[in-house]
């Protein structure tokens, strides 16, 4: 550290870009290393790149991280305190996510599969762990959840046998059609209920401590399957190596659902509507080697559109992600790679295949022989990100992005910080 | 032209004129890139022009925002305009009010049926128009639209409508008095569209509205208003005006739910009910109004820190021994907290001395509250107005009356301003807190410059008064306060505090807390601006400035010094401020025993006990109490100040009494190795967080908290400001951010051996923090870089 630190610049900390009015009146600017919500807020959030995992609501050890309902975007219900960790555990600005995949991998020392020519040079692999194809035993389990109903079937077991009190989800909201909401299932039946994929983000990892509350569970001694995108779980996964106040405590285990991009939901609803769709009608949406279905409650299908033509309602956040297959998971699911009715799973910690094994009553599992396609759609997904991705791609790379570091990487690109709408900045509250 | 009729107009109306209009698409620009839009519409986002974070224009945008957004747009100030959102027609409606009021000169219109009317006849576009920027140069108009809390305020009552745009369930929970509610959506019909023109008017009689009549509009945001204004507008109303502030700006201004003495009734009334109780009772926002009281609810539910207010940080020996057998018997832990063992150095039932001059204890139970309040009433203490967005706590110079060069003693000063607000509901309910100072002598003991308003003393002739500064405070936004340049009697000086409070309440905002401060708002009016709005606000005109006599900036009163009438006055250092309740009620035993029956309370979170006649400070100097809180400290132990931190604020990142108090001892013990201990004071400042509330911009040393984190771990950690002197007028420099909080005192004794080596004759720290680059600061703080030989000496 020693060594960085003492090149910097005899500078005070580059100044937001938002002009706030706090920044202006003062003598005194801040340090180097110092970030708020606000640098967050507006490099992250105001610029379209939030992909809604949740961590900043997570990180912040004074709750002063809310989630707006309409956006389901992160915002600041009170008092900032200028402690810096929402930046360190965003994966979009201050968490080098690639780093955090690559020290779960080392630290698993499993097999590898796959070489892929990492972007600093490096042999990266793509796939880490052990490859399985996998089903649910129970038929209607099967039938359902996503491609073959494993990670219902795993999740259900382990709660059953009391190696878990519960699994953090999503499901459909009610009130909203294609929008995703988390939810903390305790019992097999909440899990059936909760099966198939939601394709809008939860700001899952943030609602840990309220669907815990709410299902009359104790964090100091909970054990929470935590189910989410790759991003969710690089997010979880920082917060269990860097805990600080026991934030992560209640996760025991960790599932990665395989992604390539998640979507907006409103813009989603009305890009399911310009198809001439009513989104009320969707019952489940699936994408499967590059095409998007939607069926409807009677299993017909009413919608079958390449991917592509969704583009508009995605995510841009996701766009610079590399971790297709979940990388930093005790866990990985997905589609791809072991055929019609099964499963993918990717078995990569110790913790994960101590859950595997104990869930291998429900489970019908065979090692995955082939992983080409797995890999093939990693890869391109990987070369997607690089190409978006601003700053340097560095699996090898320190831990931290500081805001300066993100700034000279940013900055002049089209996902440079935006200034803050002063309008959000006014959710602070009195406190002294 | 604006607003006048047909302001809404149909998407047939608009097709055959694409060529004539132009349309604006209001909704955010992704939405507007990626989902299409009506042929030929320029985007001009409402989240770019909605601003409600203004301090004194509401609202409303600034002017360079606004014209900007436009001028990007390739709008000029004669074009007409046709205004759409997808939302029901208030974004829309709000740009045209927005446009109306800056003074646009051509047509405006509003889309009927939105983006959705468009759709269904007409096909969207995505192909952007060609823009060419304009110049947007517009006059406001001679009569605004716009009208602020006092207009509402004249209107009440009288043939003016005032109308309430919320829902009817809002309406129905509280709006202005005598409002009619008229939930903008009534408007409409089911699908979006504008009713006809006879049922409209059939409901707009229903609720007294006729165009011949002034109508005020108001709603949360200033959102659903415009909707309603712009229809009424195409309905041929021409006196409209409307209320930015709205109900959430009235209501905070008004509501007697924010009257402190209101709040201590019913405190009273529900104390036996438990906090659920008195929430049942008085509301789910009544934790945050318990602040008027001195109520803060600590981080521990159910328990609070109570404040007592201290004007001038004078107590008598009988409010001091009040205060602490009420610190020993109602500041305890309860068993499932640790009991006595809560806190591992100073276990529980002790009480905080603060930086504002005021006590603060702990583990208050909301039961015990009104026997507190009780006992405190006997001997004319309060806690009323100790938080909360009211006067706070007058702070002045500890030695006021007793220091022999002082120009004025200001006890009367004090005494006078505290009591005109204490309880007054028009000065209990301001937009924020408002900290006052004043100070008599001439060391600047009360800290001007952090004030929101301080008085320090002048000279006119033969007169004696003050020199009034403004706008100054801490927090994430320093600012050291302006100069009037005005000369104050001492008598005018309670009308000054209220006329402040008054420009205060009519141009900051109740809505935007962080930026609400005074200081922002002298920052936005200008100095010049506020001492005139000041002027208007007194019954009397302003002197110019007198001769300021202000010479030094004093940090601490800590030792024995003479007073003006031969006797002592013995400042004691309690470190961190922190100190046990009985030893306090003993503090003011000993003032019975050796002084006049009187303790104070030093801005330094220190006390201070006067009238000590010469024969009797031997005696006093050995008693046992002041080995602990001694008047001849080490260096560090004598300028430690830190916030309550993580132990019981839920804002702290750290800890900061107990780590404090373990550095400073420390750190003395190494000074006295290194044979530093002839150093008076070294003034070590640590907030838990960022907001300032240990002062760490006037430290030598200011830390505040932060968390460090690297590849291998995560850590408590503090940011590091250097060479804070206020009689320099100047703040703590951060010079290095994240410094693990292990490795920090270590690096601020290579600080301290550094300045001893290479310091020039009487060169202050502050001054030679300025004069080494912030580079080599670091380096030595971070234990890299070239280092003074005896850095060696450890910190244990």
């Amino acid at each position: 550290m020693s060594e960085d630190r003492s090149k910097r610049a005899d500078e005070p900390r580059l100044p937001g870009v938002g002009g706030d009015p706090r920044e202006s009146v003062g003598p005194v600017s801040d340090p180097d290393g110092k970030t708020w919500f606000r640098d967050l807020d507006e490099a992250v959030v105001e610029t379209d790149r939030c992909i809604q995992c949740g961590t900043c609501v997570a990180a912040c050890p004074s709750d002063s991280i809310g989630i707006e309902e309409a956006t389901g975007r992160p915002t600041l219900v009170r008092m900032c305190t200028g402690c810096s960790r929402c930046w360190d555990f965003c994966p979009r600005s201050g968490l080098r996510y690639e780093r955090i995949v690559d020290l779960v991998a080392r630290d698993a020392g499993l097999p590898r599969h796959g070489r892929n020519e990492g972007a600093d040079g490096a042999d990266d692999s793509i796939i880490v762990g052990e490859p399985y194809a996998a089903r649910a035993r129970d038929r209607s389990e099967h039938a359902a959840g996503q491609d073959g109903g494993a990670v219902t079937a795993l999740l259900a077991e382990l709660l059953e046998s009391g190696a878990l009190d519960g699994a953090l989800v999503a499901r459909e909201r009610a009130d909203e059609p294609l929008r995703g909401e988390a939810f903390l299932a305790t019992s097999r039946a909440d899990l059936r209920e909760a099966a198939g994929s939601v394709y809008t983000q939860t700001m899952q990892l943030g609602r840990l401590e309220e669907t815990l509350e709410e299902a009359g569970l104790d964090a100091s001694d909970a054990r929470i399957a935590l189910v989410g995108t790759p991003c969710v779980i690089e997010g979880a996964a920082a917060l269990e190596r860097y805990d600080w106040a026991g934030e992560s405590e209640p996760i025991a285990l960790t599932v990665a659902l395989m992604c390539t991009r998640s979507f907006e939901h409103e813009r989603l609803q009305q890009a399911v509507e310009s198809h001439g769709v009513d989104p009320a009608a969707v019952e489940k949406l699936d994408v499967d080697a590059g095409v998007l279905y939607a069926v409807d409650a009677d299993g017909e299908v009413v919608l079958e559109e390449p991917i592509g033509s969704f583009d508009t309602a995605a995510l841009r956040g996701c766009l610079e992600c590399s971790d297709f297959v979940g990388g930093a998971a005790d866990i990985s699911a997905g589609s791809v790679g072991s055929g019609e009715g099964s499963t993918t799973l990717v078995v990569r910690t110790e913790r994960g295949r101590r859950a595997f094994e104990r869930a291998s009553a429900g489970l019908e599992t065979a090692a995955l022989a082939e992983t080409g396609a797995l890999e093939r759609i990693a890869d391109w997904n990987q070369r997607r990100a690089l190409e978006a991705l601003p700053r340097r791609f560095e699996p090898r790379g320190s831990v931290g992005i500081t805001y300066e570091q993100h700034r000279a990487a940013y900055d002049g690109t089209d996902r440079e910080p935006e200034a803050l709408n002063p309008a959000r900045v006014h959710q602070y509250e009195e406190w002294c | 032209m604006g607003l006048s009729a047909p302001v809404v107009v149909s998407p047939e109306w608009l097709e055959a004129r694409l060529e004539s209009v132009t349309p604006v698409d209001v909704r955010p620009e992704r939405a507007y890139a990626d989902l299409g839009h009506v042929p030929g519409a320029v985007n001009v986002p409402a989240e770019r022009f909605r601003e409600p974070g203004r301090v004194a224009a509401g609202t409303l945008p600034d002017w360079e925002t606004f014209s900007g957004l436009l001028e990007r747009a390739g709008i000029g100030p004669d074009d007409a305009l046709v205004a759409y959102d997808d939302e029901g027609g208030p974004l829309a409606a709000r740009l045209l009010l927005t446009a109306a009021t800056f003074g646009h000169r051509g047509p405006l219109y509003l889309l009927d049926g939105g983006l959705d009317g468009w759709r269904a006849s007409y096909p969207l576009s995505s192909d952007p128009p060609a823009l060419e920027p304009t110049s947007y140069e517009v006059e406001p108009p001679a009569d605004s639209p716009l009208v602020g809390r006092e207009a509402v305020e004249a209107a009440v009552d009288t043939d003016t409508v005032i109308v309430d745009t919320r829902t009817r369930a809002e309406f129905e929970a509280s709006h202005v008095p005598s409002a009619v509610g008229l939930d903008w959506e009534a408007l409409l019909d089911e699908e979006g569209w504008l009713k006809p023109r006879a049922d409209l008017e059939h409901l707009l009689e229903s609720r007294g509205l006729v165009p011949d009549r002034r109508v005020i509009l108001y709603c949360n945001t200033a959102r659903r208003l415009s909707h309603t204004f712009v229809v009424l507008a195409h309905l041929g109303f021409d006196d409209l005006a409307y209320y930015e502030g709205s109900l959430t700006d009235w209501v905070r201004a008004r509501a007697p739910a924010w009257d402190p003495l209101e709040l201590a009734g019913q405190v009273r009334a529900h104390a036996d009910d438990g906090i659920e109780g008195l929430v049942d009772a008085c509301g789910d926002d009544v934790l945050s109004r318990l602040k008027l009281v001195g109520l803060y609810h600590q981080k521990q539910p159910g328990y609070f820190m109570l404040r007592t207010k201290v004007p001038g940080g004078i107590l008598t020996s009988e409010q001091a021994r009040v205060i602490g057998r009420v610190a020993s018997e109602f500041a305890c832990a309860p068993e499932r907290y640790g009991a006595s063992r809560q806190n591992p150095i100073f276990g529980d039932a002790y009480l905080d001395l603060t930086t504002r001059q005021d006590v603060q204890m702990h583990w208050i139970r909301l039961g015990d509250v009104p026997e507190i309040w009780d006992r405190y009433e006997a001997v004319g203490l309060t806690t009323l107005q100790a938080c909360g967005n009211s006067v706070r706590n007058v702070v002045s110079c500890p030695a006021a009356g007793l220091d022999p060069e002082e120009t004025l003693d200001v006890r009367p000063q004090v005494e006078t301003i505290s009591e005109r607000f204490l309880g007054d509901p028009v000065y209990g309910n301001l937009p924020r807190k408002l900290k006052v100072s004043v100070t008599g002598c001439h060391e600047n003991c009360a800290r001007a410059q952090i004030n929101d308003l301080a008085f320090t003393p002048a000279v006119d002739g033969d007169r004696r008064g003050f020199a009034v500064h403004v706008g100054g405070g801490l927090s994430d936004g320093p600012r050291l306060a302006s100069d009037l340049g005005v000369f104050v009697e001492p008598e005018q000086v309670p009308a000054v505090v209220a006329a402040t409070a008054e420009v205060f309440k009519t141009y900051g905002s109740y809505l935007d807390t962080a930026v609400n401060r005074l200081r922002y708002l002298v920052e936005e009016l200008g100095v010049e601006r506020f001492r005139e709005e000041l002027e208007r606000a007194v019954p009397f005109s302003f002197d110019p400035a007198g001769e300021a006599v202000t010479t030094s900036y004093r940090g601490d009163h800590v030792g024995v010094h003479d007073q003006a009438d031969g006797r002592h006055y013995v400042g004691l250092a309690v470190p961190v401020g922190r100190l046990a309740g009985r030893e306090f009620a003993t503090l003011a035993d000993l003032a019975d025993a050796y002084g006049a029956g009187e303790l104070r309370l030093t801005p330094n979170q220190n006390a201070l006990l006067p009238h000590v006649g010469a024969a009797d400070l031997e005696p006093l100097l050995a008693e046992p109490l002041l080995e602990r809180y001694s008047p001849t400290p080490g260096p560090f132990t004598r300028g430690i100040v830190t916030c309550t931190g993580h132990e019981f604020c839920s804002y702290g990142v750290i800890e900061t009494k107990n780590r404090a108090v373990g550095w400073a001892r420390s750190l003395d013990a190494w000074a006295e190795r290194c044979g530093l201990d002839e150093r008076e004071v070294i003034r070590l400042h640590l907030s838990g967080c960022s907001a300032s509330c240990a002062q760490p911009q006037l430290g030598d040393v200011g830390l505040r908290g932060e968390i460090y984190r690297d590849d291998h771990r995560t850590t408590a950690a503090v940011d590091v400001g250097l060479g804070g002197d206020l009689g320099a007028g100047r703040f703590a420099d951060w010079i290095a951010g994240r410094v693990p909080a292990e490795a920090a005192p270590e690096g601020i004794g290579r600080l301290v051996l550094a300045y001893e080596a290479e310091r020039l004759a009487d060169e202050r720290f502050s001054e030679w923090v300025d004069r080494v680059p912030n580079d080599r600061l670091r380096g030595l703080l971070e234990g890299y870089g070239d280092a003074p030989e005896s850095s060696t000496a450890e910190v244990r």
